[in-house]
């Protein structure tokens, strides 16, 4: 993750004078799922790239050591090496962004890719996950232990009842949402965030990254996720430091592309291992 | 009743799509088609090859594949009753002098340039967004005339040059890429615009660097750009975007309009009542509020002004094809010899018939609200049918014409923002006034020979006629279903402006009333030239609009129909003209149109049935004065 941010001073003009007309947001998103798509040799290298942008995420209620460590292994060989080695991708160290887990798992997290060797950071979502309608005490203290367990990043769900109250705050990276709401990350909301990004940049010069998270499933998705940061905010926000999607179930569909791109023939989901 | 047989000629650039906008409608209500394209497109025959093979219609669909050179000879085919022309606006112009007299009706659809009004209070990011699809993306028409309040001009130009960054040109077919090629000619015209605003003083960006040799025009986006300069008033090629800034609304409403051509525009902002107040304002056929380029086959698409006249889409795109039940079969009256040069140029002159004191002072010309003396300070007498002197009427001159047009330009803003209402109180005035007048005008008539029963029925059928334009008057606007589209689109019906009217020389008072009241009731202010024979009747209403209309909103001139009409005729701020006269006077009017395009309305030489409600009040007449605006309104927040 690339340096904190020095932050600003809160200047809520800058809010006021936003204007946003939605349906001409609308036409965007639809136009950015038709035009450009990305086909053949390419379309593998970009799904390889999305998948160096995975935060390969576990959030159930039933998660335990065993599941952790089967996760963070995959993490670590999010495909399988021989279709890498068909690419000639195998020695490029491809694994995901980070692991993403539940604050009392992180230790189960941090142990697992230890044992496998391997080094990307622990997220762990906090402050009362997913509704954070928990006291300020409690939220503060689960961010230490989370961080004291090994967790290098935190999800920080923000109180909502600040944010209606016009009650800011700044942060590294913005989210789109939980990924347990009713509606996630759509397209147009995208749009007017990343829009909001290049806005932030271009006042302050601060880089601030960009999480989608919920309901990205599919890799022709996660392809025109990438595409739509290509369009709005350009190359740089194309990497792990600036752009995170939140999944889970993503990384098997990519897999089975590139299962498909290498062998021309659709895989079932048992042919390739599990997360 | 449909028309018959359509010619259609296309430019070099069309797209597909907009030939099939134009032959489907004919094809619905019955008409059959002719379709002229440039040799370098092949689609459109094969689509005449799939027409060809519907088994019991086979001529449906005809498609000849030629130079342009043969529009001409195509619209002067024998059996043509309509040749419809999209391309260039020169070359409409040129298409509209050759075929002055040989062919009943000529739709012009021209120029392909649109405007984006972007004002402070609109979301940027999204507009940068619009203007990418007006004027960068392959199913962009042409250039974009771009107007940017000052407030936010350094933020949209840098969106905007970032934006263009990320363009790509190449091959059309390649789903990866923006925009693609559109052919060497339309390549040089972008270039020698590009070179031209250079060598005036303009800033030029051009996203990416394309070798001065490849068929790829680049993105370009041209700014600083004097007002005065050449370059802003020749029309934008495509791909080129000319940004120029604005300070007011108003301002923006005087530099949009500022120029002859009228076709689309769509405006940017998220105060809705700063948003319909230019959109009602700008002179031209369709509007966007916080959109570009939408389309829809149950909504009307043209333009005004010189971007010609002829709609397609919803209802007025059917009305292109049809015409009036009852209209009789069109004979060519093509006149080879008039000399186009000389018709009306000079004044004929008229010896005085005795002496000049006659049974009344002459009547002066009715400009701006009164009587007044006409330039060239002479009279001409008006004979009775029995040959004795009758009056004098004002012998009026092109200077009159003008002071004419003048005032009536000058009555025409508070007009047409009077409510409906108002205007049906002016009408229905004047009819209770006519009524008053009833045996004067009678005993006017009579002396010209009129039966006193004709006479009569005449007069109380000019009354009726008044009150009945003035029940229709109402706002006529209405709101279109699309498809597709949250958010209503509204088919506005807005006043042409200044509409010259040549009268006919049968029936004096009804045809004078009947071509009057349509034009006032849709918010018109006219010039009229009554008819030539017996102009008093006419005269004698204009006494009573002395007093009741608001000054300058009726002007009346009297003289020699052929020099008037040439006034008139080449005229380039009168915004329509119909002409009941002759053959020849059709001819010369339809060709001097094209100096300005304005639509219009000849009789050829053929008396109209003015008693007839058809032919003296139907909805023809309705149609004609006034314009259509499509305005769009996607909604949502």
């Amino acid at each position: 993750m690339s340096a904190h941010q020095q932050g600003t001073e809160l200047d809520l003009s800058w809010i006021s004078k936003i204007q946003v007309n939605k349906p001409a947001v609308l036409r965007r998103a639809e136009q950015i799922q038709a035009r450009r798509p990305v086909k053949k040799e390419w379309q593998a290298a970009w799904l390889l790239k999305a998948v160096t942008c995975i935060d390969l995420t576990t959030l159930s209620g039933d998660d335990t050591a065993s599941n952790i460590q089967r996760l963070c292994y995959k993490a670590k060989y999010p495909i399988r090496e021989d279709l890498l080695k068909a690419l000639n991708m195998h020695d490029k160290g491809i694994t995901t962004a980070a692991v993403c887990v539940y604050p009392a798992r992180v230790c189960d997290a941090v142990r697992a890719l230890k044992a496998a060797g391997c080094d990307i950071p622990v997220a762990s979502v906090a402050t009362g996950f997913p509704a954070a309608q928990t006291h300020l005490k409690t939220r503060l203290e689960e961010i230490r232990l989370a961080v004291e367990d090994g967790a290098t990043e935190i999800d920080v769900v923000i109180n909502r009842t600040l944010v209606l109250t016009g009650q800011w705050k700044g942060s590294d990276f913005i989210k789109t949402s939980t990924g347990k709401e009713t509606v996630n990350a759509t397209f147009p909301v995208a749009i007017v965030m990343l829009r909001a990004i290049r806005d932030f940049f271009w006042k302050t010069g601060n880089k601030v990254g960009f999480k989608p998270a919920g309901g990205i499933r599919s890799a022709k998705d996660s392809l025109v996720w990438l595409s739509l940061i290509k369009e709005e905010l350009g190359d740089e926000w194309m990497k792990p430091e600036l752009f995170r999607i939140g999944a889970s179930t993503l990384l098997a569909d990519i897999e089975r592309q590139i299962y498909h791109h290498v062998t021309g023939r659709y895989a079932a989901y048992h042919d390739l291992p599990m997360s | 009743m449909r028309t018959g047989v359509i010619g259609l000629i296309l430019s070099p650039t069309f797209p597909f799509l907009d030939m099939m906008w134009r032959i489907c409608p004919a094809l619905a209500v019955g008409c059959t088609v002719v379709v002229l394209v440039p040799p370098a497109s092949p689609t459109p025959l094969l689509l005449a090859q799939l027409a060809g093979e519907l088994g019991p219609f086979p001529g449906i669909l005809n498609v000849i594949s030629g130079p342009a050179s043969l529009g001409p000879v195509l619209a002067a085919q024998p059996g043509v009753q309509k040749v419809a022309f999209c391309g260039a606006i020169e070359e409409g112009r040129a298409l509209r002098r050759t075929l002055a007299g040989w062919v009943p009706e000529l739709g012009l659809a021209l120029g392909a340039e649109s405007l984006l009004l972007l004002t402070e209070v609109a979301d940027v990011d999204s507009a940068v967004e619009g203007i990418v699809d007006a004027a960068w993306s392959d199913r962009s028409p042409g250039g974009l005339r771009l107007l940017i309040q000052e407030a936010v001009w350094d933020e949209t130009m840098r969106r905007l040059q970032e934006r263009m960054g990320r363009l790509r040109c190449g091959h059309g077919l390649d789903g990866a890429v923006d925009m693609g090629a559109r052919g060497a000619a339309a390549r040089d015209l972008a270039q020698r615009y590009v070179s031209e605003a250079q060598s005036q003083g303009a800033q030029v960006f051009q996203a990416g660097s394309e070798p001065s040799d490849s068929p790829f025009f680049p993105p370009t986006l041209v700014s600083d750009l004097p007002p005065a300069s050449p370059c802003t008033q020749a029309e934008v090629p495509w791909p080129l975007v000319v940004a120029s800034p604005f300070r007011t609304a108003k301002e923006a409403l005087a530099v949009a309009n500022g120029t002859p051509r009228g076709g689309s525009a769509s405006v940017w902002s998220e105060r809705l009542g700063q948003a319909l107040e230019l959109a009602y304002g700008l002179q031209v056929g369709t509007v966007w509020i916080n959109a570009h380029g939408l389309r829809d086959p149950a909504v009307p698409m043209g333009g005004c002004k010189e971007s010609g006249s002829s709609w397609h889409g919803g209802q007025d795109g059917l009305y292109e094809y049809l015409r009036p039940s009852g209209t009789p079969a069109w004979i060519p009256y093509l006149s080879k010899t008039l000399n186009y040069d000389a018709f009306g140029l000079a004044l004929p002159s008229t010896l005085p018939a005795g002496p000049e004191t006659g049974p009344a002072p002459p009547y002066g010309l009715f400009v701006g609200g009164r009587f007044q003396a006409p330039g060239a300070r002479s009279s001409r007498p008006i004979r009775d049918s029995q040959g004795s002197l009758q009056g004098y009427v004002a012998e009026g001159g092109a200077k009159d014409i003008r002071g004419a047009v003048e005032a009536a330009h000058q009555a025409a803003p508070g007009w047409m923002s009077q409510s409906p209402a108002a205007r049906a109180a002016l009408l229905w005035a004047l009819a209770a006034a006519l009524q008053r007048r009833e045996p004067n005008l009678v005993s006017r008539l009579e002396r010209h020979g009129v039966e006193l029963k004709v006479a009569k029925a005449e007069v109380e059928l000019s009354v009726k006629r008044l009150r009945a334009w003035g029940a229709r008057v109402q706002a006529q606007g209405c709101a279109l279903q699309v498809a597709e589209l949250r958010g209503p689109v509204l088919r506005l019906r807005e006043p042409l402006g200044v509409l010259a009217i040549v009268c006919p020389d049968e029936w004096p008072l009804l045809a004078f009333v009947s071509l009057l009241a349509p034009a006032l009731a849709h918010g018109n202010t006219v010039v009229l030239v009554p008819s030539g024979a017996c102009p008093i009747p006419a005269l004698e209403v204009c006494q009573e609009m002395a007093t009741l209309l608001p000054a300058g909103l009726v002007n009346v001139v009297t003289g020699d129909r052929d020099h008037l009409t040439r006034c008139l005729a080449l005229h380039q701020d009168i915004q329509a003209l119909w002409y009941f006269g002759s053959a020849q006077g059709s001819q010369f009017v339809e060709w001097a149109s094209a100096g300005n395009l304005k639509p219009v309305w000849v009789n050829r030489g053929c008396p109209r049935a003015w008693d007839q409600e058809a032919e003296g009040a139907g909805p023809e007449l309705g149609r004609r004065a006034a314009r259509t605006k499509a305005l769009w309104l996607p909604m949502g927040d």
